[in-house]
């Protein structure tokens, strides 16, 4: 078979309208917003239009389509909907306006009509490639005895033939229940097609379901020239080299293709009146037209003069912004001048670009680094294949010899950094074998930023100790939980098994089709072919599209002991958003994502620190509407989300030491980003908790590890009784809302710490004991009585305090 | 702490790329250099500059930094504040009014504001007067000379000036106040400011950090709770000895780190913990030109609005009706004439469209912004070639998951030590379209003095099955011999000498500026400050060194080039064949045509690299490759 070549292939479909392509069928939709399941009635025409409307759209290709039992084929152009025509979207408008006939007509009068009707447009065309795809239901009664002269002409004419029918039988699926009319036709084809040289029978709903299938476009880029320069080749050759190169795209990215807009189009009063006056019929008004928009871009000026002289001030700038909106004034592009922008000064620039830097075509070879050192994640973009010049044997003989190097390349163009890594294509079978670079772009000095984030392993306290144990800090425990883990989810063996029975690897690139790329695609096709998306939705996504959306199932059901082994030791929990809400009724200066309301509610209390405004006439006095008029004008690089209220705690913890830049702006700077309780005020913070009801176990959790910091902490002593207050709530919250094991696993803890820990604090244990029993571990009966269970007895409960 | 909506605004039309940067831009940031004008600052020194003894002095140097970098930052930050302020000096602000708030002593000499072509040509103009007459600096601003301003004082004046910036901070004087310059510098930091502290020191006085700074700024940095910022940067910008290094230390620290996206990493069912992501790497553009209208005195710019309009009736169409779809063609023929825009009438309550939740929920696949785990695989699975975009990097969030930490911390630790990478699909913001990534364990390192490497992970987009081409060249000439798979030893061999010879230890992004940025930048400044820009001054730093090339391995490439010259490939003939997207094959060889014909090169091809080579382009094809494969002949076997 000669290879198509793309717009060079003539389709003629041959549709079937008979009356029985008119019956209806239920074709499953994608399940309802509540997963019920839901059906389209169509007929069977509208049906298998899908198909033909699909395989229109989709192709570059020109395209005839004949309609058979419409009424009298008596001549074959009388059937002909539209001879041969390369302009899908007016095709396709017509074929939405089908509908089945009366009558019955016969497939093969289509055919002849078909070939013909190609072969005359095609005339000697020999290079064209022919095809003939016929819809059909197969309920006809069908004309069958010189069939074989018209498959000869097919052969002859190197015509594809494809019948797609309705309902037809495969070797997934048989339809019982038909009329044996439709077997015996179905068994025709069969013969048709095997005595045709290339041609088959297909059941629509297979190829419906084929046509979903993502397909990719493997595309070739075209080889561009270029020189690959060793040393200086203008003066001393001898010693230079220039390596005839050529070079094209490896990856790039496929994106897809945009939609166009559109909207309802109002009526306008005009025409309104005009239909009444007319009386126009009532289906004129159930119309709606959609009209495609246009994108227009109009410039504004500011044209308002700054009030020269004039001491900004508060009204200034509410007056500037008022006048401002108003003043803008629209203009014609042709009257502005392109420019940049310069700080607040402008440097006007007329060609929209400064002279370019003057380069010379070519890859300047700089150096070679070796490949360890070669950083992966700097690889910036797509990446280029480099050739030897394929006519040229000394080209790609030097090629094969180079390893690896940082390049500049440019052509006139602006100059890129890249690094080249050799690559070897074999191919043992033909005995073939290319040698290449790859070429990835790198970062130039301006492209880096170099942020730098606090170490994850070392962490050091106030007094510049080196912690070893701290929640931010993985435990033992936990680090082999993980090394499981990763273990377990291997991909290396989860693939599927391949011919002889060995694991496979899971994931390939080759298979992984982009998925919104597709699904776009399969709407922009979808919503061509169907009229009324609210009752034909897009069907779901193809199975290939998501395969790589979830771990493969086996390896993660196998992994699941570990994986909750994991779960178990890490104890990640999520902190509830409404931990915000809570706080914006603790505290007066609650904090908002909006800086304006933040700084309005803010009252700075002790601070020295006020704001100040870009000039200094400003900052003369300090009150609140300055500092929201300061707002309007400076919007402040940083939240300042730590507000200069004095804790009552004199320990900042640990923990604080590795601080964030938070997105969730946290009142208390004594309250861990991650705890809804914070060091200030544990107690109110943990009662306001409770009121919302639905947070205890994080509460509770949040609470015994606050009160055990602040008791660790130097100068306990001055917060012992408030501390002792949380202590008492605590417990009390515990036996109520069932978290006495909570209870019962901190107490001890405090007390170990209390009292094996350095510096520990023993006088608070001390003072615990003194309060005796109340305090202690929640007993059984204790338990019992508030609903709830506890393993620890009376006299141990009793025992723990002395 | 680049708030979620700044990334939602974004246009659901614009591509994934754009949307970095409207993040830049959204933000300010502050600076206010806070400069020492003690005597010592003043003193006259002699430095030697371009092999010539220069008198200077340290506030010369400090302010000639601070232009430096405002030129630097009126590029990379056009949006940012600048300011300056000078302390232990007698120089009385103009301004009464913001006595009351300056302490004594202290001047302002810039008041905090966006950078300006006017301020920085000031400050140019002042040190150019500076260097005619050494002791215009001390005119300009009289030394106190008999006391120092507490450096408490010196935050504090700060406070007035700025909310949020840096100070580096040159100047050798040892204070007494330290519990007041911490009071100061914590409510400082507790604003959002960062203190970057610059000390500078002379061989004869060493900067003794430890008197005074080392107890206030120790502080600091454990008050600086809420900032991402490193804490360990204390250490380093102590260690700074000589100021030439100052300016580059501040590239280190001029761009605001900001997370690009804060999202959860789902390990497995049940097991997720918070990631921000970061560009660290992103190609720098120039910046787009914009428009501007001259009213007559002043430029002012001009501000596009883009809507979507019916053209057919002139309006404006409001974006939450907007529908989406294919265009239609061929459907107004029943329309009037007039009608410029096409149309599709459908029956009242069918929608022939998708909405925009629609067309959002094709592009995410109906996923929420966050990272899934996919599995693990070795290292060398990711292939030099499986890329497609700049990566990202993923630091944990302790905010949105408690527990983050410790989880990222022991993953990395294990994908590490077990040279694994982990597969993941992400979907990055609210609009991004799900993306499988790659994901690379950075482990810390770095010593004390160097800039260190920061834990995380890096992300790597993956090209899809989609993105992939495939490669036009299917065959190429090897060798001696079709048959043999080797290069041939002889060339080889002399190919490895000079690249040994050539090899550097590895890429350092700093040494190499991107060329057409600075060349642009530099005439954009010459044309802000209204100078002749003299294009043969730009100094193209990424340009190889070819004298070294040729000092190194001169010597080897011409061996290489005589191995070359002598292997069978340099007078092997490659076949012709019919087409040249068909890769070189061996049949259809039959003619023995000199190699250099060989080129199925085009006219226009020809021609330019003729030109390129400063060779005549006149004559007919054949004179053209002719000439073409003298020129090569000359140069590649010499």
């Amino acid at each position: 078979m000669p290879v198509e070549r793309a717009g060079y292939t003539v389709i003629m479909f041959l549709v079937d309208v008979s009356k029985s392509m008119g019956s209806t069928r239920r074709v499953p939709l994608p399940p309802g917003p509540d997963g019920e399941e839901r059906f389209a009635e169509m007929t069977h025409l509208q049906y298998a239009l899908q198909y033909v409307k699909f395989k229109i759209q989709t192709m570059t290709d020109q395209c005839g389509v004949i309609l058979f039992g419409t009424e009298g084929i008596s001549s074959p152009s009388d059937g002909v909907l539209y001879p041969l025509l390369n302009l899908p979207t007016a095709t396709l408008k017509k074929l939405d306006e089908l509908e089945p006939s009366d009558l019955y007509g016969d497939p093969i009068d289509a055919i002849i009509v078909g070939v013909h009707t190609q072969n005359t447009y095609l005339g000697n065309k020999k290079t064209w490639t022919r095809k003939v795809i016929l819809v059909t239901d197969g309920e006809g009664p069908m004309e069958i005895e010189d069939w074989e002269a018209t498959v000869q002409k097919m052969n002859e004419l190197n015509v594809g033939f494809t019948v797609v029918g309705v309902d037809f039988d495969d070797e997934e699926h048989t339809e019982e229940d038909k009329r044996p009319v439709k077997r015996e036709n179905e068994e025709f084809f069969h013969k048709f097609c095997e005595a045709g040289n290339d041609s088959i029978v297909g059941n629509l709903d297979f190829v419906l379901e084929q046509i979903s299938l993502p397909d990719v476009k493997t595309s070739r880029s075209t080889l561009m020239h270029n020189v690959l320069r060793i040393g200086d080749t203008e003066s001393r050759t001898d010693e230079a080299m220039e390596i005839l190169v050529k070079t094209s795209k490896c990856t790039a990215v496929n994106r897809p293709k945009s939609f166009k807009k559109f909207a309802i189009r109002s009526k306008s009063p005009q025409e309104e009146e005009d239909r009444k006056a007319m009386d126009v019929d009532a289906d004129e008004g159930k119309n709606v037209t959609y009209v495609q928009l246009k994108a227009r871009s109009e410039n504004f000026v500011d044209t308002s003069e700054p009030k020269d002289g004039e001491v900004e001030s508060e009204t200034k700038v509410e007056e500037d912004e008022e006048t401002r909106l108003a003043a803008l004034e629209k203009v014609e592009k042709e009257q502005l001048i392109r420019g940049f922008k310069y700080g607040t000064s402008y440097v006007p620039c007329p060609d929209g670009q400064f002279p370019k830097l003057p380069t010379k075509k070519g890859i300047d070879l700089i150096g070679f680094i070796p490949e360890k050192k070669f950083r992966r994640d700097w690889a910036m973009g797509e990446i280029q294949y480099i050739w030897g010049n394929p006519d040229n044997a000394t080209a790609q003989c030097a090629i094969s010899s180079i390893a690896q190097a940082i390049w500049v390349t440019g052509d006139g163009r602006d100059p890129k950094m890249g690094v080249m890594s050799p690559a070897f294509f074999n191919n043992e079978e033909e005995n073939k074998r290319v040698d290449c670079l790859l070429w990835a772009p790198m970062p130039f000095q301006d492209d880096i930023r170099r942020y730098t984030f606090p170490s994850l392993d070392k962490l050091i306290n106030k007094k510049g100790e080196i912690l070893t144990e701290h929640p931010y800090l993985p435990t033992d425990t936990q680090l082999e939980a993980m090394d499981e883990f990763v273990d377990a989810m291997d991909l290396m063996e989860a693939g599927p098994k391949d011919e002889e029975k060995n694991p496979t690897e899971w994931f390939d690139i080759r298979d992984s089709y982009n998925p919104a790329f597709h699904r776009l695609k399969q709407a922009m096709f979808h919503c061509a072919v169907v009229a009324d998306l609210e009752t034909n939705p897009l069907p779901p996504p193809h199975p290939e599209l998501i395969k790589y959306f979830n771990p493969p199932k086996k390896m993660v059901k196998r992994a699941q002991p570990i994986i909750d082994k994991c779960i178990e030791a890490f104890n990640v929990k999520l902190v509830p958003k409404v931990a915000k809400v809570v706080r914006k009724g603790a505290h007066d200066h609650a904090q908002d994502d909006d800086d304006e309301m933040l700084l309005l509610d803010r009252k700075p209390s002790t601070s020295k620190a006020s704001q100040s405004n870009s000039s200094l006439e400003d900052s003369a006095t300090e009150d609140e509407d300055e500092e929201m008029l300061l707002l309007d004008k400076v919007p402040p690089a940083r939240k300042p989300n730590t507000l200069p209220t004095p804790a009552r705690s004199l320990s900042p913890s640990s923990r604080r030491d590795n601080g964030d830049d938070s997105m969730d702006v946290d009142v208390d700077p004594q309250r861990d980003p991650h705890r809804l309780i914070g060091r200030t005020r544990p107690l109110v913070d943990f009662k306001e908790n409770l009121k919302r009801g639905d947070i205890v176990s994080k509460s509770v959790e949040d609470m015994c590890a606050v009160i055990e910091e602040v008791v660790l902490a130097p100068f306990a002593s001055r917060r012992a009784e408030e501390m002792m207050e949380c202590l008492k709530e605590l417990r009390k919250v515990c036996l109520k809302e069932d978290e006495i094991d909570a209870w019962n696993s901190f107490l001890p803890k405090l007390k170990e710490k209390c009292l094996k820990s350095t510096p520990g604090n023993e006088e608070f244990w001390s003072q615990l004991q003194e309060t005796g029993r109340t305090l202690s571990l929640i007993s059984d009966k204790e338990a019992e009585k508030n609903g709830g269970s506890s393993d620890v007895s009376e006299s141990e409960a009793t025992k723990f305090m002395d | 702490m680049a708030p979620y909506d700044d990334w939602n605004k974004i246009d659901d039309e614009e591509e994934e790329e754009l949307q970095d940067n409207s993040i830049w831009d959204a933000k300010k940031d502050v600076i206010l250099f806070a400069i020492d004008c003690s005597p010592s600052m003043l003193q006259p020194r002699e430095v030697e500059e371009n092999e010539q003894m220069v008198k200077t002095c340290h506030l010369y140097a400090a302010l000639n930094n601070a232009m430096q970098l405002q030129k630097r930052k009126v590029i990379s930050g056009p949006n940012d504040y600048f300011g300056i302020l000078l302390f232990n000096t007698t120089k009385k602000s103009e301004v009464s009014r913001t006595q009351s708030d300056m302490k004594a002593n202290t001047y302002l000499f810039q008041p905090i504001g966006p950078l300006s072509a006017t301020s920085i040509l000031e400050l140019i103009q002042l040190l150019n007067a500076a260097q005619e007459d050494p002791e215009e600096l001390r005119k300009e601003f009289p030394p106190l000379t008999d006391k120092r301003v507490p450096m408490g004082d010196v935050f504090n004046s700060c406070n007035w000036v700025m909310r949020d910036g840096t100070i580096p901070n040159p100047g050798a004087a040892r204070k007494q106040f330290i519990e007041s310059a911490k009071t100061t510098l914590a409510d400082l930091t507790q604003a959002g400011v960062m203190v970057e502290p610059f000390f500078i020191e002379t061989e004869e006085k060493p900067f003794d950090v430890d008197r005074f700074y080392a107890a206030v700024l120790q502080d600091n940095v454990f008050v600086n709770d809420d900032d991402d910022d490193d804490e360990s940067g204390l250490k380093k910008s102590i260690s700074i000895s000589r100021i030439e290094d100052l300016l580059d230390q501040m590239k280190f620290r001029e761009v605001p780190k900001r997370a690009l996206f804060n999202i959860p990493f789902e390990l497995s069912k049940g097991f997720t913990f918070g990631v921000k992501g970061y560009g660290l790497v992103t190609e720098q553009k120039k910046g787009e030109y914009k428009y501007f209208f001259d009213l007559g005195h002043r430029l002012e710019v001009a501000t596009v609005k883009t809507s979507n309009i019916d053209e057919d009736r002139d309006a404006e169409i409001e974006k939450s009706s907007i529908v989406y779809g294919m265009s239609v063609v061929g459907s107004n023929e029943n329309d009037d004439d007039d009608n410029i825009a096409a149309t599709k009438i459908v029956k009242t309550g069918q929608r022939p469209f998708y909405t925009a939740d629609e067309m959002r929920s094709f592009r995410t696949m109906g996923l929420e912004p966050g990272f899934k785990l996919l599995g693990f695989k070795p290292r060398s699975t990711l292939k030099f070639e499986d890329n497609v975009k700049h990566s990202l990097f993923l630091y944990p969030d302790e905010h949105t998951y408690a527990g983050s930490k410790r989880t990222f911390s022991a993953l990395l630790k294990s994908m590490a030590k077990k040279k694994l990478i982990a597969l993941a699909l992400g979907v990055i913001r609210r609009n991004s379209t799900p993306t499988i990534y790659a994901i690379l364990p950075q482990e810390e390192h770095g010593d004390e003095t160097a800039w260190a490497e920061s834990a995380g992970f890096h992300l790597i987009p993956l090209p899809f099955a989609d993105d992939i081409r495939s490669a036009p060249v299917a065959e190429g000439y090897i060798g001696n011999h079709w048959k043999s798979f080797q290069a041939p030893d002889e060339v080889k061999d002399a190919a490895r000498r000079w690249i040994d010879k050539m090899t550097i230890k590895s890429y350092s992004p700093d040494s190499y500026p991107n060329p057409a940025l600075a060349y642009h930048y530099e005439q954009l400044e010459a044309a802000a400050f209204r100078e002749e820009y003299n294009p043969d001054a730009f100094e193209d730093q990424s340009e190889p060194n070819v004298d070294m090339i040729h000092k190194r391995a001169g010597k080897f490439l011409k061996e290489w080039k005589i191995a070359l010259a002598n292997d069978d490939s340099a007078t092997y003939v490659v076949p012709t064949t019919g087409s040249k997207r068909k890769s070189v094959g061996l049949s259809s060889s039959k003619d023995s045509r000199n190699m250099y014909t060989k080129f199925s090169l085009k006219v226009d091809e020809l021609k330019p690299f003729l030109r390129s080579k400063g060779q005549s382009t006149s004559g007919k094809k054949q004179d053209l490759v002719e000439r073409v494969g003298e020129w090569c002949e000359s140069r590649m076997v010499s």
